[in-house]
Parts: structure tokens; sequence; C-alpha cells
């Protein structure tokens, strides 16, 4: 390969460029770059760029949906929509808490539970001894593919009050609940059988104690049955891809290390703990985060099995979003809603990011951010 | 990272966005005030949004409107909806609405304040016929919208099976609430609860109206739930579930109080005329008979349902969509509609006809005399859903709580 | 304890790069067993493992055995023996019911869509890869930037705003409405931009000396050895667009637009009649299961290395 010259070209007034090709080329090459990537910049900035202005800009009005919402005669209400949501007493505060209890209680259930089981399930697949692993792995990995709607229409059918599940439960003496007619929430259950207090007549201190529209005892009441349903189909569907992130994880542990733990003489346990799991930790990490980001977003299950019932129990901040503006012709609250939602997750995400963040290796980066900067000012003429 | 390239890269999309609403604005149709109905050139291609009760409703209306898309040389594409708010909600406000649609009392306020719908009742001109109660029912601002298509009202199923096991006769059918206590009582076993009634005050409602007391005042302006009228009422309802002789629905694995009627949970049930196409289609082999709903303390009382055949104030075809809803609205339809899928005709000249026809159902008919229609002020519908929900776990729930909090959330949405 | 150097940083933006990179360990050779070491697993440790994954079998395997059998029950059979997977007696009527519905209908606008979004993606997807990864241009990285922050909005907020773009533009109602916003995905573009950067230089250099063109070089030469991942862009698409459902709601509401999952999901509410039928949810569960079971068999390798790339399920 022969090199081309790499000075500046007279009156360009670009600047040299360390590649071995000359200025036709890469004329060309900004074309078809821009080329190449405009279909993509037009449709994500239609589609995706262009609707987050726009619903910034509905959430600021009171468009009633008919009509253009640019239209002259839709007003600016400024943070009405917000306030509507968060600060006045009614019922879109009401409902807007409601959705954020049920779905804190549905996330805090959904993403230890199924991180558990896909690490539980990658153990028990990577055993090295197992036959069949790979229809196993299949096995489990299966419902991921499926759409939510036939998956949500099978557990509609196993959990109705004389369904396959309660018919299972009654083997065993208990008497299933008719899920997902079943607004009672677990805590208020849990309370009630260890007898700390009865659901029928709350403790007066909780429910007469008002916090953002809803009383103690309504916030404290965990998950609803019918939403534990969903979060034990959800859980159910989702840890088979997370599974594979941990198998993947660790087949990548290097036999050495372990050999090294177990010369050490350290037992499974130890070094399960010492070796294993830290090893996992950025898997760990990754699926937490996806967990949590996918959990806050849940809208298919509440739109084809429940509607937001039974008493709201299953009522998420996305459906609440959607049927504000779709069932009840409130645009600017849909929307308002939507972008409450996007800062919570990004908050959280943020948040967790930070807590569990390695302190050694973000230092580390710094350090390289810095020393990159300096080189591409030092570069750049 | 380089912040200027980003501005500009926001500007850019910020514009474009104000570009893409300035020129765009395609699809959004501007309100249109004007009386005069729009008319397609040409055959029209009507589309037509129903909420079917079944099958038979469905073929009933598709036979229809055929039969004046033949007559007239137009077309209607009829489409039954599997969530009617919503999939009118997104036609309105995508501009494309379908031209004509079942419009439910309950939604119309809401539905007329916006704009959505097309006033042609001053064109119908035997409009008089129809129930004034009805008419009124679609009233707004001082101009009906709408003319009603039929409405049903609430009456007392009874399983004559259960009722003989029981050794009941024909004297024993309750007209007061301590008889109807009493038989629900005498009817309840392992098996099968005594009365089965179905969620939310579209049921509930009914035994208030007995008590004397409804939701809302007279002119529909101000709450009045936590009345004692009301009160008493479901707590009246409340005792009898607590006690076990009465049962919700949800408390029954059932989404309807007919659904527990017909699968045998419930030996009696509170439903309206379209239990009648439910049982002959889906629950064939249950023998039942019809009765009016026992009398509370002031008085009978039930709750009467109606829709309207609505028109898209977007529709550019309003002038065949009138045309076709008042074929749909003939007496002679009415009938045939009534046989089909057991609705009451909205027509007083039908009356007659429809009491010699259908004389099992007189309890329904009569419900027309004292029936109360639904709460059709506009801004109510999230108060109402909310009030629902709250009446969900009927048997725990706490009754003056309830209303209390009902008469705050309606004050705050009527006084806007 | 030190950290082995192929850690992964998690931001909202790197998941996905984190996600490559554990993909690409499942397609290298697994550095011997890690997680299970040295031979002698005793009877007891044997013994509870299969226990375990017996009980986690059935659990994942039962729910579609019961989908299978009771589509071919009847009503009353179904409600009643829940539990039993023979059919008794069998009937295929609720077969012919979902005949009878506007099912082909749905699954024919579902075939359309996704074979259009999914050719779409693969094409546009790996063009823009291709132009971040190998083309050099003023202005790439902010591109890139862009598309990271992209991948960062939660799906589920752009639900209304992207109905009132629809319908500015005029799309509402038509099938350019179910396919074209779905033509392009973020992921999908960060996943062949880092492959593409995994190809060695050498080969295009050689063609570009020759006098081919970009786009020669992008088509007839570095496309074809991205193939693992562009079976993995095309698994992706096909699972992201068959089973969509968010966006097919708000797109449209004409029901001859309606895919399976929208036609399917009102078989819930009532879309048959009032009453739970059973038979006929399961049949057409099973029927729009069909189709992604096939796939899943057919490409089960690549499906794997794609959940890693990146999908996300809520």
């Amino acid at each position: 390969m022969s090199a081309v010259d790499t000075a500046a070209e007279p009156g360009t007034g670009r600047a040299p460029r360390r590649g071995r090709r000359g200025k036709g080329e890469g004329q060309r090459q900004s074309v078809a770059g821009w080329l190449f990537v405009t279909p993509t910049l037009v449709v994500l900035g239609l589609f995706l760029v262009i609707p987050i202005v726009m619903a910034l800009w509905v959430s600021f009005t009171d468009w009633n949906g008919r009509g253009s919402p640019f239209s002259s005669r839709v007003n600016l209400v400024g943070a009405q929509n917000y306030a509507a949501l968060l600060t006045e007493q009614g019922l879109s505060r009401q409902d807007f808490m409601i959705s954020l209890r049920n779905t804190f209680y549905y996330v805090i259930g959904v993403v230890p539970l199924q991180t558990l089981l896909a690490l539980t399930l990658a153990i028990i697949v990577n055993q090295r001894f197992l036959k069949g692993r790979t229809f196993f792995r299949t096995a489990f990995y299966f419902p991921s593919v499926v759409s939510s709607v036939a998956i949500s229409l099978v557990f509609l059918f196993l959990f109705t009050g004389t369904g396959a599940v309660n018919k299972f439960l009654s083997i065993f003496g208990i008497d299933g609940p008719t899920w997902f007619s079943d607004p009672r929430g677990l805590i208020h259950l849990v309370g009630d059988w260890l007898g700390l207090w009865s659901s029928g007549s709350p403790p007066a201190a909780l429910e007469n104690t008002q916090v953002m529209s809803l009383s103690l005892w309504e916030w404290f009441s965990g998950p609803s049955v019918a939403m534990s349903a969903i979060m034990l189909q959800v859980v159910w569907t989702t840890a088979g891809t997370f599974m594979l992130m941990f198998i993947a994880g660790l087949q990548d542990l290097p036999t050495e290390v372990e050999e090294a733990a177990m010369v050490d003489g350290a037992n499974k346990w130890q070094r399960f703990r010492a070796v294993t799991l830290p090893h996992l930790r950025p898997t760990i990490l990754l699926v937490i985060t996806l967990g949590v980001i996918g959990t806050w977003q849940v809208f298919d299950q509440m739109y084809v099995m429940t509607k937001g019932g039974p008493a709201k129990t299953t009522l998420t901040p996305a459906y609440l979003s959607y049927s504000a503006a779709f069932t009840q012709n409130q645009w600017g609250q849909g929307a308002a809603i939507a972008f409450l939602l996007f800062m919570l997750i990004f908050v959280l995400t943020s948040i967790q990011r930070y807590w569990l963040r390695d302190k050694d290796v973000a230092a580390q980066r710094k350090a390289e951010r810095a020393q990159r900067r300096a080189a591409k000012r030092g570069v750049t003429a | 990272m380089n912040r200027t390239r980003r501005t500009a890269t926001l500007a850019v999309v910020l514009g474009g966005a104000l570009l893409v609403s300035a020129c765009g604005g395609g699809g959004f149709k501007d309100e249109s005030t004007s009386t005069a109905p729009a008319s397609a050139k040409g055959p029209a291609a009507l589309k037509m949004l129903i909420a079917s009760s079944g099958d038979a409703e469905t073929n009933a209306v598709k036979a229809a409107a055929d039969a004046w898309a033949k007559k007239t040389g137009n077309t209607v594409e009829v489409t039954v909806a599997s969530d009617m708010n919503q999939q009118l909600a997104q036609g309105f406000a995508s501009g494309s609405p379908a031209d004509v649609f079942y419009m439910d009392a309950s939604r119309f306020a809401d539905n007329a304040k916006n704009g959505s719908l097309y006033a042609y009742a001053d064109q119908v001109s035997d409009n008089n016929d129809f129930y004034e109660p009805l008419r009124k029912t679609f009233i707004y601002d001082g101009k009906q919208y709408c003319i009603p298509k039929d409405f049903s009202t609430l009456a007392l199923q009874i399983n004559t099976d259960s009722w003989k096991k029981a050794g009941l006769t024909d004297a024993d059918v309750p007209t007061t609430w301590d008889q109807l206590e009493a038989v629900s009582k005498k009817l309840t076993t392992k098996d099968q609860v005594g009365l089965g009634i179905g969620v939310g005050i579209d049921r509930l409602g009914a035994f208030i109206v007995q008590n004397g007391g409804w939701w809302l005042n007279a002119d529909g302006t101000a709450p009045t739930a936590s009345t004692p009228e009301v009160t008493q009422a479901l707590e009246w309802v409340q005792k009898n579930v607590k006690a076990g002789n009465f049962k919700m629905s949800n408390q029954l694995d059932s989404g309807w109080g007919g659904e527990a009627f017909g699968t045998g949970k419930a030996a009696m049930a509170v439903e309206g005329n379209w239990i009648k196409g439910a049982m002959k289609n889906d629950y064939p082999k249950v023998n039942y008979k019809t009765v009016e709903l026992p009398a509370g303390p002031k008085g009978k009382g039930t709750l009467q349902f109606t829709q309207c055949w609505g028109v898209a104030a977007d529709s550019k075809a309003q002038a065949q969509a009138v045309d076709l809803v008042k074929s749909l609205s003939t007496v002679d339809q009415q009938m045939k509609f009534a046989d089909a899928f057991g609705v009451m005709p909205s027509r007083q000249s039908a009356a007659d006809q429809y009491k010699s026809k259908f004389p099992e159902d007189a309890p329904f008919i009569a419900g027309g005399e004292y029936g109360h229609g639904p709460i059709n002020a506009a801004g109510m519908e999230q108060v109402v859903a909310d009030l629902n929900s709250k009446l969900e776990s009927f048997g725990g729930a706490n009754i003056p709580q309830v209303l209390k909090n009902f008469d705050t959330n309606a004050s705050a949405a009527l006084g806007k | 304890m030190s950290q082995p150097a192929s850690d992964a940083r998690v931001t909202q933006a790197d998941r996905a790069r984190a996600a490559i990179e554990t993909e690409t360990l499942l397609v290298r050779p697994a550095s011997g067993d890690g997680g299970s070491v040295v031979a002698r697993s005793s009877p007891m440790k044997k013994v509870a493992v299969y226990a375990a994954l017996l009980v986690f079998a059935l659990i994942y395997i039962y729910p579609f055995v019961v989908q299978l059998s009771t589509s071919f029950k009847t009503n009353q059979d179904a409600v009643s023996n829940p539990l039993a997977l023979i059919p008794d007696p069998i009937t295929t009527a609720a077969f012919h019911r979902i005949a009878q519905t506007d099912f082909p209908l749905w699954f024919m606008n579902s075939v359309i869509v996704t074979v259009c979004v999914t050719l779409g993606r693969v094409f546009l997807d790996s063009l823009a890869g291709y132009s971040l990864a190998r083309l050099k241009y003023r202005g790439r990285d902010a591109v890139f930037t862009a598309i990271l922050a992209v991948m960062a909005v939660p799906g589920i907020v752009l639900l209304i705003p992207k109905f009132l773009v629809l319908n500015s533009l005029g799309m509402y109602n038509t099938y350019s409405a179910l396919i074209v916003p779905l033509l392009v995905d973020a992921a999908g573009v960060f996943i062949m931009k880092q492959f593409f950067e995994s190809i060695p230089a050498s080969v295009e250099e050689a063609a570009r000396i020759d006098g081919a063109g970009t786009f020669r070089i992008f088509w007839s030469i570095v496309l074809p050895m991205a193939r693992p991942a562009v079976i993995t862009l095309t698994i992706l698409s096909f699972q992201g667009s068959w089973n969509e459902l968010a966006h097919f709601i708000i797109a449209t509401d004409k029901p001859a637009l309606f895919t399976l999952t929208r036609g399917v999901g009102q078989l819930t509410s009532g879309g048959l009649g009032s009453g739970k039928q059973f038979p006929i949810s399961m049949a057409a569960a099973l029927l729009m299961t069909i189709p992604t079971a096939l796939v899943f068999i057919a490409f089960q390798r690549y499906f794997t290395q794609g959940a890693n790339a990146g999908a996300e399920k809520g």
C-alpha cells in the first residue's frame, strides 16, 4: 500500500487527514456516509424525536382531541396538567398515585424474582453433567419469543377461579382466589393472616392519614392478587432472556480461577460467593437495569387482560397515559403522564447506575476520557 | 462532545417540528359549525360502528344496513367495536370517525360538548314519537342532537327450577325489599346464591332509585350521593352481601350478573333486556322467568338505559348518514330489532305492537314508567369510573366514605 | 480479586454494547466450562439438579401443552376439567369458529408488516451501521450520539405523540402507519455498527484500491461477511414486528388493518360475544404462536445470540 500525501490541500482549508486517501475519495465517503445514514435519521427523527417534541407541546395545552393541536383555538395552560397530576387534590392525582403505587410493587416484585430465576436456571442448565442441555435452554427461552398477547390469553385461562392453577392448589388444600377479579392487596392479606389487623376495618391511623390523595392504608396495600398473577406471568416470560445472559457470563469464567479457589480449600458455596458472583456482577447489573427499565413501562398485559382493573389495582402509568388520552380525551394529561414516566425511569436508572458503579473503574474511565480530550485538542489544528 | 453542534441539531429538529405542524395538520380537521349536512357526491361509503351484545344483534344491524344500502345505492360497512369508547375517541381524534355509531347516554354529553356530534334531530319530522324522557337524555345545551334507538330497563330474573326446589310458589314473588331478602335467603344453597348482582352503579343504582335517592340532583348540577336515601339503599344491599344471600358477580367469578345466572351460580339476577339473547344463545338449558324489581321503601324503581344513533360532525356524508338513521328507526325496523335481540322500541307508536308480541317482557316495559336514566352530565366519566372501582369490593367497602369521595369529585367535575 | 478484563459498563446507552460483548462471548468457543469446574459431582447434587430441572421444565412446558389441548376441547370441557390434557370429546369447533372471524386477514396483515419491517430493518440498519462504522465524515459522532440517546427513550412514552405525528402526516389508518415507523430501530443500527467495526478493514481497502464504489463495497463485500449479525438482526426484527402491539393500537383503528396481536387481543374483551370462550382464545393463541415456533426452531442458534443483543421485553 503506498501512502498518499497527508499534507493539507492548498485552498481547501481542511485539516490534514491521517488517512491514505485523496480529496475525491474523502468527498465520496462523506456523501455516501450521509446518504447511508439519512433514511435512519429521517425515520428516527420523524417517529421518535418529533413525537417527543410534539408530546411536550401537547402536555402544556388543553387540547381535547379535535382539530389540530397547533391550531389557535388550543390554549396553552402552562403546567396545569402537571399540577393536576402532582400537586392538586383530585381524581387525576389519585389515579396517577395509584398507578405509581401499583407499578412500584410490580417492579420490586418482578425484578428480583426474574433475576433470581434467570440465575438459577442458568446455573442449572450450565451443569456439565447435564444431558439435553440445548433442549432445556430452548424450553426456558421460548416464552420470551412468543407474543405477549398469546401468553396473556393462556394465563387468563390458567388463572380463572376454577382454572388449572386453583385446581392444582386445591391438591394442597389451598382455596385459590379468583385471581384476576381479586383486588385485595397482598400486604393487607398477610397482615390479616398474621393477625396484625383486619382488612374489613383497617386501623384508623393508617386509613385516615392522606398522603398525595391516597390514604396510608392504600399505599401499604402491596400488589393486588390480580397484579400478582400478572407478575408471575411476566417473571415466567422474561426469565429466559436473562438466563441466556447469565449463561454467557458463566461460560466466560476462566476455569483456572475456579481451580485456584478449589486448591485454596474453598467449598462450593464459598467459591460461588467469592468467585462466580463477582465475575457475574456486570451481568447482574445489566439484568437489573434492563429489568427496571422494562417493568416501569409495562403496558401490553394490562391492555389485553385487565384494562387497569380490578378496582384500579393493575393501573400503570403507561396504561393510564394511554387511557387518559384515548378513552377520556384528556390528551394534555396523557402526554404529561408519559413525560413524568420518562423522567422517573431516567432518574431511577441514573441512581441505580451511580449506586452500583464500580468506583475503581469509574475513576479509570474518567482518566481515560480526560486523556482522550487532551489528545483531541492536540490534534485539531 | 461538540456543544454547538448539538444545539444546532436541536434547533433543526424543533424547526422541523414546527414546519410539520404548520404545513401539515393534514389529518386534523377543523371543527365545523355549520348545521347543513355535508353530502357525499355520488354513492356514499358509510362506516358504522356498533357495540354488539352478540351475533344476533350484529346480524340484525347488518341486515338492516344492507337493505338501506341496496335501496339507495350506497354502501355501509358495519364494524363491531371491542372497546366502544376507545374506538370512538380514536376515531374522533384522527378526524376520520365512523359516520354512524351507537352513542351511549352516559357518554353523550362529553361528546356533544366536544363538538364531535352532528345535531340532526331537527331534521327528523316525527321526532315527537319518541318517548320524551329518552329524547331529553340527548339534549345538550338546549339542542337535541340525536334520536334514541331503543331502551332497556332492569328487572328481576328468577330461575324457576331453583324456585320450585326451594318450595316457593307464584305468591312468593317478592314485591318489597323484605320479601326479596327473605326469598333470597330461602334460595341460597351451598352451590347457589339467592341473588347475583353485577358490579357497579349500573345495577346498584336500581336500589338507590327504589329508596328515592339519586347520585345527582334533578338538573344534574350538583351531587347528592351523601344523602340518607343513597346511603341506606347501598348499606341494605351490603348487609345482604355480608350475610351471604346476595353476591356480586365478581364474587361468583363471573363477568356480569347474566353469566352468574346462566351458569347456575345465582338463583336470581338483576339484569336488563339483553339477558334474553344471552340466555337463548349461551345458556339455553336454564328455565327462568322475569318479574318487575321489588319496590323499595319509597316505591318502585329501576334503571333505564338508552343509546342514540350518533352521526359524526366530521362525517363527509352526513345527509346520507341521517337518511340511514331514519330508515333504521322506523316502527317496522325497531320491531325487527326487538325480535332479534330483545331491546324495546323507543317509539311510542310501537309500544302496543311490542306489548302484544312479547307479553313476557311486560316487566321490562313497565320499568319504562318509573325507571331513572344514567348520569349523563358532561365531565363525569372519570368520577363514575372511580366510584365503580371503589364499589368493586362491595362487601367490604366503606359506603359513607365512598359516597363522600364521589360528592367531592363530582362537585369538582361539574363545577368546571 | 481482580475484575476480568471484559467487564461490561452499564449506562443507559451502553447497555446494548455490554450485551454485544456477551453476544460475542456466546459466539466464541467457551473457555472451558466456567462455573462448574472439575469432573466429580456428587450423586446427591445430580439428583437435586435433575429434580429442579424437572420442576422448571414442567412449569415452562405445561402452559403450552394446555394451550394445545384446550384448543381441541369444547368450552364446557375446558371449564370443568382445566387440568386434563386429553380433550373429551375432541373437537375442532374452535378452529372453525376462528376461520369465520377475520383471523386470516389478521394473519395476512401480520405477515405483510413483518416481512416489510424485517427487510427494511436489515437493509437500513446495515446501511446506517456501515456508515457509522467505516465511512468518515463530519458529524458522524453527533449522529451516533443522537442514535444512542434515542435508544434511551422508553417506547411507551411515544404512544400518544406517534399517533399525533401519524395523523399530521396523513398516514393514519394506512399500511404505511403500521410499517414505516418500525422500519428503523436504533438498537439494530448499534448492533450492525459494532459488528462492522470488528471486521478487518483490509478487504475493503483492497476493493477500494481496485476502484469499487462505496455502495458496491458495502453490498457485495462487507454485508456478506456480516452474515451472523444480519441473521441476528433478522430474528430480532421478526420478533419485534410479529409481536408488536402498542404501536399497532395507535397506528390504526380500521379493522381491515388489524394484525394478529390486535385482532386476537380483542378476543379477550368479548370480541366474540359475551361470555368467555376459552377453546377459541386458546386456538387463536396457538395459531399465532406457530409461526414464531417454526422460525425459532429453524434459527435457534441465532435466537439465543440475538437475545443478548439488546432485545428486551417488559
